[in-house]
């Protein structure tokens, strides 16, 4: 550790006026816009206006039910899948976390752009569909709430199954053998053994997957269109078709506040622990 | 029978997961002029279509240069802010670390319109100029947080030694801590690249004529455009970093570091 302070700052400070002058400066600017009253001074007046319109009230509640859908879903699969990484080989884990690391890497627009694939017109389901004699005219799969929940998934499941498959590594080797042993049936092992094990990891992992599906644009964009909105999304068409900047700064304010109060609780999650 | 259970749950999972790569790489080969899957014949021409098509190579430059350089500036102001952050015992530090952190909290799209609205507006800096310096900030805090990780496990009274034997403090930063976190530098590196590659909220509204990152352009393609050259394109840009990360797996072991 060095003690001549001036030096440190002169080398940290850069960074810190970068990511002042370009982030918090415009982006405070911007979430004060809503708060700017039309005739000067303060007022809220652009969040009643923005939650009196039914519209932007339907696309707050969907964005909430998608993500919280989003990340419920993606924890049942991941203690699924994390608890059997955990049980497998040390070579084979290897591979198979591997593979669920993988899609990370991957451009969100080439993720998405496969369910285009599955769930267009000529996709592989209305294929099936129609060849089957089910329907005679395709389905409209794409543009539905179900798409943009399967993209999403698709995109933040392995965020959920990294963070659990961390937690249980840190499960004790001989607890569960020894809970079984003792009567306990697989639910109560899974309920009083399992969850408050890996309690820290579901939050961590809820927490990432819940926040991403908040704040994908290219999903629902994609996925949605205009016939399923979410916040992003509405955020962009208010910009970009209505010229509607307070809205958009009311957009932008849930959602810096609600991915701030998941970071926070992230945070004291970690400090809690250490 | 739990062996069975096992590979079934991971069976499942993993062709949700990586499933539909398969797909799209095989959709990109189909042979009709829409969008088909499965294809009813392959071809390779969509994949060589994809290099012909203008405004693709334009705004893969684009993104490319974006990435390298906006990476490179990331590491120039993120190397040294976590060099200060670990060895100096800095008045506000817990401060500093959230100031640089912040661009990964607040999402990209809110930045994007941000910097368009009171940056390039009034002051007419360019879009490209906006873009690049957006980029920059975003890797930042990757920057930050993997190079900090790496000096983490470097012991201090290496560089106080040479300083002893006569290095000056810049010289036992180049001989002794450099050399040291390389790894984690070229991992920050890679990260950086990827992310900054893959951004689309952040460069959503920083566009302008002529002037599109790759996916906001794939964006903008597919809306008025059906034809297998998407799928192509994406295949290519997922075989792009899955060499770049395993060749990084190889090099370096980079999931050390992520």
């Amino acid at each position: 550790m060095f003690r001549n302070t001036r030096e440190g700052l002169a080398l940290a400070l850069p960074a810190a006026i970068f990511s002042t002058l370009l982030f918090l400066v415009p982006v405070g600017i911007l979430l004060s816009e809503a708060f700017r009253g039309s005739a000067g001074g303060w007022s809220v007046q652009g969040y009643i206006d923005f939650f009196s319109e039914p519209l932007n009230r339907t696309v707050f509640l969907r964005t909430l039910k998608l993500g919280l859908l989003v990340a419920g879903t993606a924890a049942v699969i991941g203690y699924a899948a994390a608890f059997c990484i955990v049980n497998l080989g040390p070579k084979t884990r290897g591979k198979v976390f591997g593979m669920v690391v993988l899609p990370l890497m991957i451009s969100p627009v080439a993720r998405t752009y496969a369910w285009i694939v599955i769930l267009g017109r000529t996709g592989i389901v209305n294929e099936a569909i129609t060849g089957l004699g089910l329907s005679d005219t395709p389905l409209r799969l794409l543009f539905t709430e179900t798409a943009v929940f399967l993209g999403l998934l698709q995109l933040f499941l392995p965020l959920m199954i990294i963070s659990l498959v961390s937690a249980m590594e840190n499960i004790p080797r001989d607890v569960i053998p020894a809970a079984r042993v003792l009567g306990a049936s697989w639910i109560e092992v899974f309920f009083k053994v399992i969850l408050p094990l890996t309690k820290e990891g579901l939050v961590i992992g809820g927490t990432l997957v819940f926040t991403g599906a908040l704040t994908a644009y290219i999903t629902p964009a994609i996925l949605g269109g205009s016939k399923v909105l979410m916040l992003e999304t509405l955020l962009y068409q208010r910009v970009n078709v209505s010229n509607d900047f307070v809205s958009a700064s009311v957009i932008a304010m849930i959602l810096i506040v609600m991915s701030f109060s998941a970071n926070l609780l992230l945070k004291r999650i970690a400090t809690a622990r250490s | 029978m739990r062996h069975l259970a096992t590979w079934a749950i991971l069976g499942l999972t993993l062709t949700f997961l990586i499933g539909p790569f398969l797909i799209i790489i095989l959709a990109g080969a189909s042979d009709t002029e829409y969008l088909a899957f499965p294809p009813q014949g392959l071809t390779l021409g969509w994949y060589f279509k994809v290099f012909t098509v203008e405004s693709f190579r334009a705004s893969f430059v684009l993104s490319m240069a974006l990435a390298v350089f906006g990476t490179l500036a990331a590491l120039l102001l993120g190397v040294p802010a976590a060099y200060a952050l670990n060895r100096y015992d800095l008045p506000g530090a817990e401060t500093l670390r959230t100031v640089v952190a912040a661009p990964i909290i607040v999402p990209g799209i809110i930045v994007g319109l941000a910097l368009l609205r009171y940056m390039v507006v009034p002051t007419g800096v360019t879009v490209t100029a906006a873009l690049f310096m957006a980029h920059t900030a975003l890797v930042l805090p990757y920057a930050v947080r993997v190079v900090s990780s790496s000096m983490n496990n470097l012991r201090a009274d290496m560089e106080e030694a040479a300083v002893l034997l006569g290095c000056t403090r810049l010289q036992a930063f180049l001989k002794v801590v450099l050399p040291n976190i390389r790894g984690g530098v070229l991992a920050a590196f890679i990260l950086g690249f990827v992310t900054s590659f893959n951004q689309v909220p952040v460069s959503l509204f920083l566009s302008g004529p002529g002037v599109r990152t790759l996916p906001i352009d794939m964006l903008a393609y597919m809306e008025i455009t059906f034809d297998p050259s998407v799928a192509a394109l994406s295949a290519l840009l997922a075989f792009m970093s899955l060499a770049i990360v395993f060749a990084a797996e190889r090099l370096l072991g980079f999931s050390r570091y992520v």
